[in-house]
Parts: structure tokens; sequence; C-alpha cells
């Protein structure tokens, strides 16, 4: 899973799976731009981590469900680093409601930074990418958008089209050599399922390997499905959640 | 850069792209009829072709040459045909093209269909001409 020399964006890449992405990614050679959008302080210490190993990255501030700081983003790695060769769309938030209370907007902008900021960066992306007939995006989807969880019909929703996405980007992108790919984790150890952490009792026995992942695990099947080792695999959704999705339900999560 | 020097690249990335043979790219075959290639076969031609000349010619400018820039209201009929306006236009920028066995037949929408081999070569001479002026 060599990536020496490959330029890659991870989006909300200062914290949580983005972290471990970008951490990884530049132990294996990548040069990683770590797009945040609030958490400044927290991008600088990714950033400082890659080049005390001896790696090279740089952050970047951009909220990918506004086009035009995503436009302004690739500009401004392609004028630093000459090229992009992967996009990692890691970049997601949460608004878990029951559909009894939630309202529009609720899953809109959720809606709009999860698939949004997928479609921006892809997008934004694709032209470099298409000029040289080279690329992968990766989409950091989830086990949600398969499986329905109480509370998440709007994260589900934004993670089930990013699968669609996926699969219809790859289809018409194959032929200009861009692989699109997309990997569904269970329960990471992250901020962003930080409350379900505190409950664990409840949710362990639901998963197989009876235990959470770790963001590094996700991290391996990112950099995998980017390596040249995933070079025929494209339109995939690679499932990293120690066997959940195969359950069907036993218990109750909520 | 010839024009016959411009036609190889254009054919080269025909061929390579929509994976016709090199003697079906002549000057006059239609790239949407007698090559068969779809929106995304002619995506992937100008993108070799850029790759190729260093410089960009999109769809974009394939419309408005056939177009001339005309609104649509106004280069095609009620019934969706093409106008008198449109088929005047297309005299200028399809020469290929005998406008008057379209007349009150062949509908607007359909006017990418007309575009040949010949017509993308003079495109791309005129783009690096515009180029050529830009850099000088």
């Amino acid at each position: 899973m060599d990536l020496t020399d490959k330029v890659m964006l991870v989006t909300g890449g200062s914290r949580g799976i983005g972290r471990a992405i970008s951490l990884a990614a530049a132990s294996r050679g990548a040069k990683v731009v770590i797009n945040y959008n609030h958490n400044a302080a927290q991008a600088e210490e990714v950033c400082e981590l890659v080049q005390a190993q001896g790696g090279t990255a740089s952050i970047y501030q951009a909220d990918v469900s506004n086009m035009q700081q995503v436009k302004g983003m690739i500009a401004f790695i392609l004028d630093t680093y000459g090229k992009l060769d992967i996009v990692v769309n890691n970049a997601g938030i949460a608004y878990d409601r029951l559909v009894f209370q939630m309202e529009p907007e609720d899953w809109q902008k959720v809606m709009n930074v999860n698939f949004g900021g997928v479609f921006n960066c892809s997008k934004a992306a694709l032209e470099p990418m298409m000029l040289q007939r080279s690329g992968v995006i990766v989409n950091v989807s989830s086990a949600m958008s398969e499986g329905g969880w109480v509370g998440q019909s709007n994260y589900a929703c934004s993670k089930a089209a990013i699968n669609a996405f996926t699969r219809t980007a790859a289809v018409e992108l194959a032929r200009f050599n861009i692989r699109v790919c997309a990997v569904l984790p269970g329960f990471s150890e992250t901020e962003m399922v930080e409350g379900l952490l505190k409950e664990e009792k409840r949710y362990l026995p639901q998963i197989p390997q009876k235990r959470f992942g770790k963001p590094e695990e996700v991290a391996q099947a990112v950099l995998f499905l980017a390596s040249d080792a995933a070079s025929h695999i494209t339109g995939s959704t690679l499932a990293v959640d120690g066997g959940a999705l195969c359950t069907v339900g036993i218990g109750r999560p909520l | 850069m010839e024009r016959n020097e411009i036609f190889e690249v254009v054919q080269q990335a025909l061929v390579d792209a929509i994976g016709v043979d090199e003697d079906e790219v002549v000057g006059k075959a239609t790239l949407l009829g007698d090559l068969g290639a779809e929106s995304l076969d002619l995506l992937d031609v100008l993108f070799r072709i850029e790759r190729k000349l260093g410089f960009k010619v999109t769809i974009n400018d394939i419309t408005l040459m056939i177009t001339g820039g005309i609104p649509d209201e106004e280069f095609g009929t009620e019934e969706g045909y093409i106008s008198d306006v449109g088929l005047t236009q297309l005299k200028k920028s399809l020469p290929q093209i005998d406008v008057d066995s379209l007349r009150g037949k062949f509908e607007a929408e359909r006017v990418l269909t007309l575009f040949t081999v010949d017509n993308l070569v003079s495109l791309v001479e005129t783009r690096k001409g515009e180029m050529a002026s830009v850099n000088n």
C-alpha cells in the first residue's frame, strides 16, 4: 500500500477517522492536505505530527458543503503540490433525531455536509483527475447506509446517497482511470459516537467482534482502496464494522 | 500546426475514446451518428485532445460553435424544429449542411447530431488560434 508521492486530500482530517487516515497515509509516503472546518488547532496538530514523522502535510479550512470554498481548496492543492491523486471524502456530521421530532432542515443540513461534501469535492477534483487520466476517490460512508439505526434516518439517508453516488461515478469515470469506492465503518471510537461509547454494554452484544472499531482500522481499509493494490476495485462499498451488518438485530439499540 | 496535423490528433482521440477504427474517422463522419459517440465519449475525446495539445476545448465550445450563441427560443420554432434564424447560423458554422433539406423537419434539440469530424477539427483550429493570440 505504497503511497509515495501521492497527493491526498482528507476532508474532516482534524479528528477521528480523518485524523487516522491522514497520519496513516503520510506514514506511507503520501503528501496530505488536511481539510477542517472549525477545528484549526486539531488540524495543526495532525499536520505537525506528520511533519515530525518526516512527512509532508498542509492544512486548509473549508466547509465542504460550500462549493466555492471547495473549489478554492482544490486550487490551493494544485498550486502547492502540482497535482491531486486521491480524495478521501471523510467530513461528516450527525444530528440524531427521531423521525417524529425531525424537521426538514434537520435532514437537509446533514445531507448538505455529508453527501454535498462528497459531491462538491469529487466534482472539483474531477477536472485535474480527468486531465491526468488517473485518480482515486474514497468516500467514508457508514454501515448506517444499509441498516436502520434509531434516530439516524437523516444520517442514514446521507450515507446511502454517498453509496449510490459512488456506484454511478465509478461507472462514469472508469474510462478516465479514476476509481471511486466507499468504506462503511460501523462504530469506531471517535467523538461522533462519544455518547454511544459510554453505553457500550448495550451495543457490544450486537457486534459479532464484541468491540468497537479503531479509527486506524478504518484508515487501513481506506488506504487499501486508495492504493494500487485495489487497481481493479471500483464502485465497491466495503464494510469495516466487525460484522455488524451481517447480523439480524439482537435486542434494542435505544 | 497544420490542419492535417490537428486532424490526426482528433482522429487518434476519437479512435482511443470511442473505439472506432481509424478508417471510419473521415472528415464528414458525424460524431454521434456515424461514429456512435455518447456524451461520455465526447467528454473523453475532448480531454484527450486537451492533454495532447495543451489547451481546452469544451462541450460548451461545441454548442457555441453550432448555435453561435443564439438563445434556444430563437434557435428553434414553436414546434421544436430549427428556425430560419437557426438555419442561417448553421449555414455558417456547419458548412457541410444542406439547410434547405432540414427546414421544417429537423428538431432543434438534435442539432448536435450534425456535428462532424471536420467540424471538430475546425473548432480545435479556431481554439488553437485563440490561444496563440492570447499568448502573444
